[in-house]
């Protein structure tokens, strides 16, 4: 159970141990990736709380995802166009989303207790 | 059900991975980004800074005056000081002139002394020393730049006065026998050459038959007239 909490405490101490720097150009497309991180988590939360939880689904969306925010953002940078704002804008849409999702479900389960 | 968990843990270390990178990059590019309140402090540091060398300049600019002022009371001072210097120097030529003070110089004697009887010679006068020859000894050494001059000691002053009074003279109403002794001070060289010059002062006193005799002196002291 606590596993995947030893892995996210063991990635955060990680991140901040590591001292490389990439380019501030860089910056953006991890930021979206994150948010694309965050967006697929909160979505699995969403569907294990709503029983339709699918591992391969999840894992798979969870790294594509982040790939493919990652890659519309350099697309957007190498075209000129800002396309990171289109994945903070889906991203950020469904993450509120799944979050108010998740808010309803837990009062929903906690009111019939 | 394990299996799932692994899968789980790597999802949760890629994301906690990411989010710690992510959060430390924008910390480390954060110093570069002044937020507001910094451009105004910094705005504000650089209005002091102005302000300060506004100051600075202003008292650079003071000091430089100041300095000027300086610089012409000094020359003014130093021009003061010439004219103490002057003022003390006159002072000084004015009251050897006046023969309120203790002269003491170079300078030269003049002995002026009556002839030796002469038998051949009718008129005694014709060998006696006069007033006038002693007048033109002290005339001559005057306009020869003597400062002072005495006769047998005593000083003569801008209104000393000598008369013929018999067998003697008188000067300043003390009489004086022969030989007279006239001292001055000068420049011996110039007084010596004035007195010696060719038709001059020697020349006609030894043709009235007078005993001249000039030495010349590195040191003179002459005293102050007493009583004046």
């Amino acid at each position: 159970m606590w596993l995947p909490v030893l892995g996210l405490v063991i990635g955060i101490l990680l991140g901040l141990m590591s001292n490389f720097s990439i380019p501030d150009e860089y910056s953006n497309y991890l930021s979206i990736a994150v948010l694309a991180a965050l967006d697929t988590l909160f979505g699995g939360i969403r569907a294990h709380l709503q029983n339709i939880y699918d591992e391969k689904v999840f894992v798979s969306g969870f790294f594509f995802n982040i790939i493919l925010a990652a890659s519309l953002a350099f697309l957007g940078v190498h075209l000129g166009v800002d396309l990171y704002l289109a994945a903070v804008f889906a991203f950020g849409v469904r993450l509120f989303q799944n979050i108010a999702v998740i808010r309803r479900i837990l009062i929903a389960k906690n009111s019939t207790k | 059900m394990k299996g799932k968990y692994v899968i789980l843990s790597l999802v949760g270390l890629v994301l906690g991975y990411m989010i710690a990178f992510s959060y430390q990059l924008t910390r480390e590019n954060e110093p570069d980004t002044i937020s507001n309140s910094q451009w105004e402090r910094d705005i504000e540091l650089r209005n002091e800074l102005i302000a300060q060398e506004e100051n600075n300049r202003e008292l650079q600019q003071e000091l430089a005056d100041k300095q000027e002022k300086l610089l012409e009371m000094e020359a003014e001072l130093s021009e003061q000081e010439q004219g103490f210097f002057n003022l003390a120097e006159d002072s000084e030529k004015y009251r050897i002139f006046l023969g309120k003070v203790k002269v003491k110089g170079k300078g030269v004697t003049v002995t002026l002394a009556d002839g030796q009887y002469d038998p051949k010679e009718e008129n005694i006068n014709n060998y006696l020393v006069h007033e006038h020859h002693v007048f033109n000894v002290i005339n001559e050494l005057y306009v020869s730049g003597a400062t002072a001059v005495a006769i047998n000691g005593q000083r003569l002053t801008h209104n000393s006065y000598i008369v013929c009074n018999g067998p003697v003279i008188e000067v300043d109403g003390n009489p004086h026998p022969a030989p007279f002794v006239i001292t001055a001070i000068g420049d011996p060289e110039v007084l010596s050459a004035a007195i010696n010059i060719t038709g001059g002062v020697k020349d006609m006193l030894v043709n009235e038959n007078i005993e001249f005799k000039l030495e010349e002196n590195q040191q003179i002291l002459l005293d102050p007239i007493l009583g004046s």
